[in-house]
C-alpha cells in the first residue's frame, strides 16, 4: 500500500479532531469575540474526568458521557461565572482571563488527578482494518472517530441552521443589542453557545486521548493546530474552521510522514504563513462579503 | 398606554433628558421632534431599556418598566425600530423578519404576520434569501419595520423610519402603521427630523429641545404654530 495511502488516512482522522478544535474556537469566537485560549485545557480536564469514571469501575460509554456533559457544564459554567463580568471590558481582558485558565486548569489536574502519563481506553480496537488480504491504517476507532465528529458538525448545522433556537443564537451573536430589542435572552443564548462549543472540545479531548496518552499539556498541540485550522478558515466561518481542521490534519500527516515528525510543528507555522499571505482574512471569512 | 415621567438622562456629565414627560394613550400616535443632539434618540433608547435613566420612570399600562432589561421590554410587547443599523446584517432577510416574531411563541400567528409584512414590502419578497448586508438603506429600513410588524408590538417606538427611504416609500408605511393605530390600538411614538411629514400622520406632537420639552399639544395646532415652526422645527 502506497504511504500516500496511509498517510491521506492518518490525516483524516487527526484533521477530524483538528476540525473540532476549530469549530469549538469559532463558536465561542462568533458568540462573544474571545479566543478561548483554555479550550485545549478544559476539553483535557473533562478527559481526565471521563478517566477518573473509568479508574472507578464506570464502562467507556459511561465515561464517554462523562466528558460530553461535563464538557456542556463547564462551558456554561465559565461563561456565566468568569466571562461575563469582563464582557464589556477592553477584549485583551478576556484574552488574559482564558489564558489565566488554561494555567489555572493545567495546574489543578496534577494535583486532582496525578501528574503521571495515563493510557485512555479507546471505543473500539485501534487495531487497522482488514481489506482482503492486507491491512490498511485505518482502525474500527478512527472510524468512530470520523464518525462522531461529522455526526456532531450535523446536529450543530441543523441546530444552527433549521431552528428558532440556533436563529436566536446565531442572532446574538451577530448583534446582541438589536437581539435584545427583539425579545431574545441574549446572555443565555451565549452561555448555550459556550456550553455547545465546550461540548466539541470535550468530544475532540476524549476522542485523541487513546493514541496522545493523557497528561496536563496533553491538548496544548491540539489547541496550536485547532486554531492555526480556524484562522485558515476565516475564524468566523463554521465550514471554513472544518476545512481548515481537516487541512491541517492532512498536512501536518505529510509532513511527518515524508520530512520526519520533528517538522509538525514548523509545518503548522509554514502553512498558517501561506495562507494568510494569499488571503489574509482566511479561506472562508464573511468580512469581505460584509464590507460592501 | 405608555408614560414617561420627569425622566433624566445623563451620559457622564452630558444631561441629554432633563425631566421630560409624555403619555402615549392606547391607539394613538405620538411624534416627538427636535432637532440632532434634542435628546429624541435618547429618549427611545431609555424607554426600550437600552439606556438606563439618571431619574425618573418608564411605565407601561401601569406598570414600571424603568428597570427591566431590553429583552424584557421587547417580550411585553415593545417593539423599537433603532435608527439605521438595526438589521441583522448577516441574517437573511426572512431570519430577520421571523426574529421579529419569536418571542410570542405563536407559529400560526407568525406565518400570517411574515405574509402581511411580505405584502407590504414586495421588494424584500423577491429578497427573501438574500444575507441583509446586500440590501440598500431603504430595503434594511422597510426591514426593520417590518420586523416590529411581525412582532405584533403593542407600542412601537420608530427612531426616524425616514432615514434613507424614498418619500414614497415612507408615504406607505406610515398610512400602515396609522392603520395598524387606528384598527388595532398600536401605541406609536415616532421619532422624526421631519417635523411636517411626522406632524400630518401623528396625533400629539412634542417638541424637545436641548433635553427638554419645549412645546406640546395636537398635532394639527403644532402644525399652525408659526412661532414654533420658526424656532425649533424649521419650516
Amino acid at each position: 500500500m502506497s504511504r500516500f495511502f496511509v498517510l491521506t488516512l492518518s490525516g483524516l482522522t487527526q484533521g477530524a479532531i483538528y476540525a473540532a478544535m476549530a469549530l469549538a474556537l469559532v463558536m465561542i469566537w462568533r458568540a462573544t469575540k474571545v479566543i478561548n485560549f483554555a479550550q485545549g485545557a478544559m476539553a483535557m480536564f473533562t478527559t481526565y474526568l471521563a478517566l477518573f469514571a473509568i479508574d472507578h469501575g464506570a464502562p467507556y460509554w459511561v465515561a464517554f458521557a462523562v466528558a460530553i456533559t461535563s464538557g456542556l457544564l463547564l462551558g456554561a459554567i465559565i461563561e456565566r461565572v468568569l466571562v461575563r463580568p469582563v464582557e464589556s471590558a477592553p477584549p485583551l481582558n478576556v484574552v488574559i482571563l482564558t489564558l489565566g485558565l488554561l494555567l489555572f486548569l493545567e495546574a489543578l489536574a496534577p494535583m486532582a488527578f496525578g501528574g503521571q502519563i495515563r493510557s485512555f481506553p479507546p471505543a473500539f480496537s485501534i487495531v487497522g482494518l482488514h481489506l482482503g488480504n492486507s491491512q490498511v491504517a485505518f482502525s474500527p476507532f478512527d472510524a468512530f472517530t470520523l464518525g462522531a465528529v461529522l455526526a456532531v458538525m450535523v446536529l450543530l448545522m441543523l441546530l444552527f441552521q433549521k431552528t428558532n433556537l440556533g436563529l436566536r443564537m446565531r442572532a446574538s451573536a451577530f448583534n446582541p443589542e438589536v437581539s435584545g430589542l427583539l425579545g431574545i435572552r441574549v446572555g443565555r443564548m451565549l452561555t448555550l453557545g459556550w456550553a455547545l462549543a465546550s461540548l466539541v472540545g470535550a468530544l475532540a479531548g476524549v476522542l485523541i486521548a487513546p493514541s496522545l496518552l493523557l497528561y496536563p499539556t496533553f491538548m496544548d498541540d491540539v489547541l496550536v493546530f485547532g486554531f492555526t485550522g480556524a484562522v485558515i478558515g476565516g475564524l468566523d466561518s463554521a465550514v471554513g474552521a472544518v476545512v481548515g481542521g481537516l487541512l491541517m490534519g492532512f498536512a501536518l500527516s505529510y509532513v511527518g510522514g515524508y520530512f520526519g515528525s520533528d517538522l509538525e510543528t514548523v509545518g503548522a507555522l509554514v502553512i498558517l504563513i501561506a495562507v494568510l499571505m494569499v488571503r489574509p482574512r482566511g479561506l472562508f471569512s464573511l468580512q469581505r462579503l460584509r464590507q460592501v | 398606554m405608555l408614560e414617561v415621567n420627569d425622566l433624566t438622562v445623563a451620559y457622564g456629565p452630558v444631561v441629554a433628558l432633563h425631566g421630560v414627560s409624555l403619555t402615549v394613550a392606547d391607539g394613538s400616535m405620538t411624534a416627538v421632534l427636535g432637532a440632532n443632539g434634542a435628546g429624541k434618540t435618547t429618549l427611545v433608547r431609555t424607554i426600550s431599556g437600552l439606556t438606563r435613566p439618571r431619574g425618573g420612570s418608564v411605565r407601561l399600562d401601569g406598570r414600571d418598566i424603568t428597570r427591566l432589561a431590553p429583552d424584557e421590554i421587547a417580550r411585553l410587547g415593545v417593539a423599537h425600530v433603532p435608527q439605521g443599523q438595526g438589521v441583522l446584517a448577516e441574517l437573511t432577510v426572512d431570519e430577520n423578519l421571523r426574529l421579529g416574531g419569536l418571542w410570542r411563541r405563536d407559529p400560526k400567528g407568525q406565518r400570517s404576520a411574515l405574509a402581511e409584512a411580505y405584502d407590504l414590502f414586495p421588494p424584500l419578497a423577491n429578497r427573501r434569501h438574500v444575507a441583509a448586508f446586500s440590501l440598500s438603506g431603504g430595503e434594511r429600513q422597510m426591514l426593520s419595520v417590518g420586523r416590529a410588524l411581525v412582532a405584533r408590538a403593542r407600542v412601537l417606538l420608530l427612531d426616524e423610519p425616514s432615514l434613507g427611504l424614498a418619500r414614497l416609500v415612507l408615504v406607505q408605511i406610515m398610512a400602515r402603521i396609522r392603520a395598524l393605530v387606528t384598527e388595532r390600538g398600536l401605541t406609536v411614538l415616532l421619532i422624526e427630523q421631519n417635523a411636517k411629514s411626522a406632524l400630518s400622520v401623528a396625533d400629539e406632537g412634542i417638541v424637545l429641545h436641548l433635553g427638554k420639552v419645549v412645546a406640546r399639544g395636537r398635532a394639527q395646532h403644532l402644525l399652525s404654530e408659526e412661532r414654533l415652526r420658526h424656532a425649533y422645527l424649521g419650516f
